[in-house]
């Protein structure tokens, strides 16, 4: 074994410090981490000190001009480190994974982050350098390098069938490397024609095909989405013969950007649903308010009809002009079937009450929806506002559910209390919604557990259920306005999406894991601020 | 008529809307009034006293926390009570300077706008 603790040897491509910095962010976030660093300001510089020495791995700032050029041509070459990016924002993030970064780490959260990704980031490099082979150094590296690479590689022969796989294309793949070899790569992409096959062209032409997209079909049928290059091998000749496809997995990436859509997505909705809300608001309140005056009316009215009917009776008993008005009275009342109208008047006025309330509930939510808050934040206990809230919801659903609560102690923080606590009612109604829906199946026992704690310099509210869960389709809807699963009549469909509203506004995060027959935990994770952080 | 019923305003630029309010208030003992726009209410406030006004928030002209910051300070015996889908969306300040008596939202609750606006009335 051995275990000699050589520092790793890590290039850091960043711009200079500032002047009052001896070494900037990055290298300080590094340095205590024990790397031998190279640091260079420059891509030109960077490009010298790989091709100098054998960087474990690259830290690069995409800030620097060309860096994002640069990742990609690494990614396409066989023997490079891995790189690890930083970034300003979630679309750089994208960018950056597309461009086969192994790993991104914020600029806003670089002090906090960097670290932990670099020194794991550090344990693969050193795994990989741990098991190369005596013998040919560079033989050796390269094909440790090829193993141990974080992307799915695999060389095809010139009918396109898979001469070698390494490691990552197995785990991609979803079958073991020595299985792959003699298939045909078009097989894990059924549906496709052969011509139509992203390395069709590098096979038959010698081109090279790169951050081309496909989706991919493992062996065990799941499709997952990938970013893949192919290179030509050439015979001696200078023919096409075979490739080299490097692929990666871009299931992260491919979220990461569905959920940037579905924010802009969310805040034009906002707008839109601010504005029916308004517009229908007036309507609605005349209507509501009409319908509730018909059904008084209607109480007067029934109680004036008792009365008639008592006339109606003395009157047929009477004679003459009396008698004979009472009877063209009472051949009208059977003909419009007055008794039945009275009846079904009220049961119309009753039920279109109940629609009235119902779009009141609609409107109100679309209000918090796209609440324009003009109310100040203030300092409130996270676990206060839960509990209250849990309390509340807890008297109508003890007789079926167990909750189990963890709090934290946490600092207060800046926030509108109210509308946190419709985010954990919300939470709360569905967990209890999930349970009675699996108690209905099987009978489990319910129980919902709360847990809060302090998590990357924020609160985390962890809300979890044992009730059905979701299903995938579900799941990739869930946060969208008007999606519900719930009877007509039930839900509103924008309980979750108000949620999502409610933590964006605060700066913070819902997300959730959930997995059918099993469960659901929805996680609400808060900043802390200045001042609660004190 | 024995007694003067106290008088209560009711301002809102969507008819229907007043039409509704007077159904929910017909029982009451008011007498009720009603005026499309804050120059209308400001009008009928310079012809006789009016005890408690009612105002939608949204108007053309002024809104309605502008009318009863105008109310506040020409007829401060007269309670002002804002009616506002949007209670949310009306700053402190702005509540702070007409000194609201109530603030409701709409759509209303029959029982709660009865009961405020005998508050009112009381008070």
């Amino acid at each position: 074994m051995s275990r000699q603790a050589e520092p790793t040897r890590l290039l850091l491509l960043a711009p200079p410090p500032a002047a009052h910095e001896p070494r900037g962010p990055a290298a300080e976030a590094l340095l205590p981490l024990g790397f031998a660093i190279e640091l260079c300001h420059e891509l030109r510089a960077a490009r010298a000190a790989l091709a100098a020495g054998a960087a474990a791995l690259v830290v690069a700032d995409l800030r620097i001009e060309g860096a994002l050029a640069w990742l990609r041509e690494l990614r396409d070459a066989a023997a490079a480190p891995p790189v690890l990016a930083l970034v300003r924002g979630d679309n750089e993030a994208v960018a950056a994974f597309r461009a086969g970064a192994w790993e991104c780490v914020d600029q806003s959260a670089l002090a906090r982050e960097l670290a932990s990704a670099a020194s794991a980031l550090r344990e693969h490099a050193q795994r990989a350098r741990a098991r190369t082979v005596a013998g040919d150094p560079q033989a050796g590296a390269a094909s440790e390098v090829v193993r141990h690479m974080n992307s799915a590689l695999v060389v095809l022969d010139r009918a396109g069938n898979v001469t070698f796989a390494n490691p990552i294309a197995a785990q991609l793949l979803g079958a073991e490397a020595e299985k792959l070899v003699g298939r045909s790569f078009g097989r894990w992409f059924p549906g496709v024609a052969r011509s139509q096959l992203p390395v069709q062209r590098t096979l038959e032409r010698g081109d090279r095909v790169r951050g081309a997209e496909a989706m991919v079909a493992r062996e065990d049928g799941r499709a997952i989405p990938i970013g893949l290059s192919a290179s030509p091998l050439r015979s001696a000749r200078g023919e096409p013969d075979g490739a080299i496809v490097i692929f990666q997995d871009l299931s992260d990436t491919k979220q990461l950007e569905s959920q940037l859509l579905q924010r802009e997505k969310m805040a034009s909705i906002g707008q839109l649903a601010a504005g029916v809300a308004h517009e229908i608001n007036n309507p609605m309140g005349f209507i509501h308010a009409n319908l509730s005056q018909l059904r008084e009316y209607l109480e007067d009215f029934a109680r004036v009809w008792e009365r008639v009917a008592v006339l109606r009776k003395v009157a047929l008993g009477a004679g003459g002009e009396v008698r004979a008005a009472a009877e063209s009275a009472e051949a009208l009342i059977a003909e419009v079937d007055a008794e039945f109208l009275l009846r079904d008047f009220g049961t119309a006025v009753s039920e279109s009450l109940e629609g009235a309330q119902r779009i009141r509930a609609i409107v109100q939510d679309l209000r918090s929806f796209s609440h324009r808050d003009t109310g100040e934040r203030v300092h409130a206990d996270v676990n206060k506002a839960l509990d209250s809230t849990a309390n509340i919801v807890w008297t109508m659903m003890k007789h079926s559910v167990g909750l189990s609560k963890s709090y934290a102690e946490l600092p207060p923080i800046l926030c509108f209390p109210m509308q946190l606590q419709q985010v954990f009612m919300n939470l709360l109604m569905n967990a209890y919604q999930a349970i009675e829906e699996r108690r209905g199946q099987d009978g489990a026992p319910g129980e919902i557990r709360l847990r809060t704690e302090l998590a990357n310099g924020g609160v985390r509210v962890a809300v979890s259920d044992n009730g059905i869960g979701m299903e995938p389709e579900v799941q990739r809807r869930v946060f969208d306005p008007f999606f519900t699963t719930k009877e007509v009549g039930i839900g509103t469909g924008l309980g979750l999406s108000t949620s999502y509203q409610i933590a964006r506004r605060h700066g913070g995060r819902l997300s959730f894991e959930s997995e059918r027959g099993v469960g659901t935990t929805f996680c609400l994770w808060l900043p802390l601020d200045d001042e609660s952080g004190a | 008529m024995a007694a003067e019923r106290p008088v209560v305003l009711l301002v809102d630029d969507e008819d229907h809307i007043l039409a509704a309010l007077r159904r929910v208030l017909r029982r009451e003992p008011y007498e009720l009034i009603t005026a499309s726009n804050p120059a209308e209410a400001l009008a009928t406030l310079a012809a006789r006293p009016v005890r408690v006004v009612v105002s939608d928030q949204k108007m053309p002209g002024a809104s309605g926390i502008e009318l009863l910051r105008d109310i506040a300070a020409r007829y401060p015996a007269t309670k002002r009570v804002l009616l506002t889908g949007w209670p949310e969306e009306i700053a402190a300040p702005e509540k702070r300077a007409a000194r609201l008596d109530a603030i409701l939202q709409k759509p209303w609750d029959e029982a709660q706008l009865k009961q405020t606006i005998r508050r009112c009335v009381a008070g």
